[in-house]
C-alpha cells in the first residue's frame, strides 16, 4: 500500500518539470555564480598552483553544492503534501483504508528517495565539471563516503524540513519556505562567504544548522582528494569551513554525524508529537 | 428492507456554518438515495462524517451494520467516494491514477488489473486508460472519478454533485452511466445534487435545512404534498377574470400578464376552463415538480 503512493509522489516529483527545475535552482544559482563570478575571484588570488588549485577550490564549491541539492530537492519533493493538502486530495487517502501514519511516511519516503536521486545526480554533474577543468574522479573509496553522507543528510533534511512543511496548509506558505531555504541556503552552507570570514556570531549560527554538518563532512572527502587534508593549515581548514571548530578544538567527522542523526531522530520525533495532536479535520 | 446506511440522532458542530443539529435517516440498500439542501445547510457535514473522514459530536451511524467510529476501515472499504472536486493526479494517466489508488485495498496485482478493466468498462472509459487526466474533458474526468471510486467495487457509492459544471449533454451521459450502475451493478447510491430532475429520478429524497431534516419522502410523495398543480391562463381581459376569480374564492396569483391558479389536480382546470372560456387568450395546465416542492420546503431557491 505504502509503496504504490511513495511511487506516486516519486512519479509526480520527476514530471512536474518545474518542480524539479525550482528544487534545483539554488544550486543552479550557486554553479552559475561561481563560474561567472566567484571562480574568477579564487584562482585570481591563488594562480601561482595552477591546476591544483582548480581542482581544490572546485572541489570546495562543489562539496557545498551537493549538499545544497540534499535540501533543496529534498524541499521540493516535500511540496506534495502541501500540495495534495491544498487541493484536498488526502480526502481521497483519509476515507481509504490507509492507515494515517503510512499516508505520512509516504511523504517522508518519496522525499528521501528524490532527495538522494536528485543529489547523486548533482554528485554526477560535479565530478563532470571538475575533471572538464583538470581534476580527478574521485576514488571509489571517497565515493562510498561521499553516498553515504548523502543518504545521511537527506534523510536528516527530510525530517528537518518535514517539521516546518508539516505545519503549512497552503502552496502559499509553501513558496515562502522554499524562497527562505533557497535565499539563505548559500550563506549557511557557508558557500557564498567561506565560514571564517564571517563574524564570530553568524559563525555559531552556520555550527548549529545541522546541514551545514553535511556540507563539511563533503568538503573534507572531496578536498581529501586533492591533497591529504593534514597538509592545510588550521586556519584554512577552519577559514574554509572543512572543519568545523568550537575553540580550539576542531569536531571531529563522527560528532558531526552523530549530530545528523541526533537532528533526524528529534525533528521527526516532534513531527510525530504535532501530528498525533492534530484535529481530525474535513 | 436492508438499511445499509442508518444514521440516528446525528450532531456535529465542528463547522459551525456547516452544523448537524440531530437527524435521523436511513438509506435502503440497492436503491438510488438524493441528500438534498441549500449551501450551508449541513450536507458536506453530514456526508464527510458518513465517509468517516470527521468526527461527530452525537449520535450513532451504522454504514452496512458496521459502526461508525469503531469499524472504520472496514466500513472504508465498502465505500467509493466521488469529490466534488477532483482528487485524481494530472500528471498520471488514469490507468496509473486506478492503480495507485486501488492499491490502498489489499488487492493482488492480477486482482487490481482485473478491477481496473471492470471501472474502466463500467463507466466506458477503457480508449482513455493510457492518457493523463489533466488531458480530459470534464466528463471523461468525472467517468475517470467515477471509475476510482468504483474501484474496489465497494457496496456504496457516494456522489456529491457529480454533474456540476458538465455541459447539458455530458452531464446526461454521465447520469445515464450512474443509473446503470445502481441499476445493474446492484450499487447503493448516495447522491447530493444540485438539479432538481436529477433528484426526481431517486427512489427516496431527504432535504435538510440548517442542520435539520425538513422533509423525505419519494419524489411523488414531496411533490404531492409540498408543490401544486396550477393553471396558468394569459386573459384578454386580466380585470374582469380577477374580479371573477375573487368573488368566487379562488385564489390566484399575478406573474406579469398571467394569472396563475393553484389546482388540487390537474382535472380541477376543466370547469375553470369552461367558465372563463370567452376571456382566454392561452393557457397551459402544469404539474408541480421538485424544484417547486424544494423552494416550498426550505424557502429557497437551489442553486443561489
Amino acid at each position: 500500500m505504502i509503496f504504490s503512493l511513495v511511487e506516486r509522489n516519486i512519479k509526480l516529483y520527476f514530471r512536474d518539470k518545474a518542480s524539479v527545475f525550482f528544487s534545483m535552482l539554488s544550486v543552479l544559482i550557486i554553479i552559475g555564480l561561481y563560474v561567472l563570478f566567484l571562480g574568477e575571484l579564487v584562482k585570481g588570488s591563488g594562480s601561482a598552483a595552477g591546476d591544483a588549485a582548480r581542482f581544490l577550490t572546485d572541489s570546495w564549491i562543489m562539496a557545498g553544492v551537493i549538499a545544497t541539492a540534499t535540501v533543496t530537492t529534498t524541499l521540493g519533493a516535500l511540496g506534495q503534501m502541501v500540495d495534495d493538502l491544498a487541493r484536498k486530495i488526502n480526502r481521497d487517502f483519509e476515507t481509504a483504508p490507509i492507515k494515517r501514519w503510512m499516508i505520512v511516511l509516504s511523504y517522508i519516503l518519496s522525499s528521501i528517495t528524490i532527495g538522494i536521486l536528485m543529489s547523486l545526480f548533482t554528485f554526477a554533474l560535479a565530478e563532470v565539471y571538475i575533471v572538464i577543468y583538470g581534476g580527478e574522479v574521485v576514488s571509489f573509496l571517497a565515493f562510498i563516503k561521499m553516498l553515504g553522507i548523502i543518504v545521511l543528510s537527506t534523510i536528516t533534511s527530510s525530517s528537518f524540513l518535514f517539521f516546518f512543511v508539516s505545519l503549512v496548509k497552503t502552496m502559499n506558505a509553501f513558496s515562502v519556505i522554499s524562497t527562505i531555504v533557497g535565499t539563505l541556503i548559500g550563506f549557511l552552507m557557508g558557500i557564498y562567504v567561506p565560514i571564517g570570514i564571517l563574524p564570530t556570531a553568524i559563525q555559531y549560527v552556520i555550527k548549529v544548522f545541522p546541514p551545514s554538518h553535511a556540507a563539511s563532512l563533503m568538503r573534507q572527502i572531496m578536498i581529501n582528494e586533492v591533497i591529504d587534508l593534514s597538509y592545510l593549515s588550521t586556519d584554512t581548514l577552519q577559514e574554509l569551513g572543512i572543519r568545523f571548530f568550537f575553540g580550539d578544538t576542531f569536531l571531529s567527522p563522527l560528532v558531526s554525524i552523530l549530530l545528523l542523526i541526533g537532528t533526524t531522530v528529534v525533528f521527526f520525533g516532534i513531527s510525530v508529537w504535532v501530528l498525533s495532536k492534530r484535529k481530525r479535520e474535513s | 428492507m436492508d438499511k445499509i446506511i442508518e444514521v440516528k440522532g446525528l450532531k456535529n458542530n465542528y463547522v459551525p456554518v456547516e452544523a448537524v443539529k440531530g437527524i435521523d435517516f436511513y438509506v435502503e440498500k440497492g436503491k438510488l438515495f438524493a441528500f438534498l439542501g441549500p449551501n450551508g445547510a449541513g450536507k458536506s457535514t453530514t456526508i464527510n462524517v458518513i465517509c468517516t473522514l470527521l468526527k461527530y459530536d452525537a449520535g450513532d451511524v451504522s454504514v452496512n451494520h458496521l459502526e461508525l467510529g469503531r469499524d472504520d476501515d472496514q466500513i472504508r472499504n465498502q465505500i467509493g467516494i466521488v469529490f466534488q472536486d477532483s482528487v485524481l493526479d494530472s500528471l498520471l494517466t488514469v490507468e496509473e491514477n486506478l492503480r495507485i489508488r486501488g492499491g490502498f485495498y489489499g488487492l493482488s496485482k492480477d486482482e487490481l488489473s482485473e478491477a481496473i478493466n471492470k471501472a474502466l468498462t463500467v463507466t466506458d472509459i477503457q480508449e482513455l486508460r493510457n492518457r493523463r487526466y489533466g488531458q480530459l474533458s470534464g466528463g471523461q474526468r468525472r467517468r475517470a472519478d467515477i471509475a476510482r471510486a468504483l474501484i474496489h467495487q465497494p457496496k456504496i457509492l457516494f456522489l456529491d454533485e457529480p454533474t456540476t459544471g458538465l455541459d447539458p449533454q455530458t452531464r446526461k451521459s454521465v447520469w445515464t452511466m450512474i443509473e446503470n450502475l445502481y441499476v445493474n451493478e446492484g450499487v447503493t447510491v448516495f447522491l447530493t445534487t444540485h438539479y432538481m430532475e436529477e433528484a426526481a429520478k431517486a427512489d427516496y429524497v431527504i432535504i435538510i435545512d440548517n442542520g435539520h431534516l425538513v422533509a423525505k419522502g419519494t419524489p411523488n410523495e414531496l411533490k404531492d404534498k409540498y408543490s401544486s398543480d396550477s393553471l396558468q391562463i394569459k386573459p384578454n381581459d386580466k380585470s374582469s377574470l380577477i374580479e371573477a376569480l375573487s368573488k368566487d374564492n379562488i385564489s390566484y396569483r399575478c406573474e406579469s400578464d398571467v394569472v396563475i391558479i393553484p389546482l388540487q389536480s390537474t382535472t380541477d382546470a376543466l370547469p375553470l376552463l369552461k367558465k372563463f372560456e370567452s376571456n382566454i387568450t392561452t393557457f397551459q395546465v402544469l404539474n408541480g415538480t421538485m424544484d417547486d416542492a424544494f423552494i416550498s420546503i426550505t424557502g429557497k431557491e437551489m442553486r443561489e
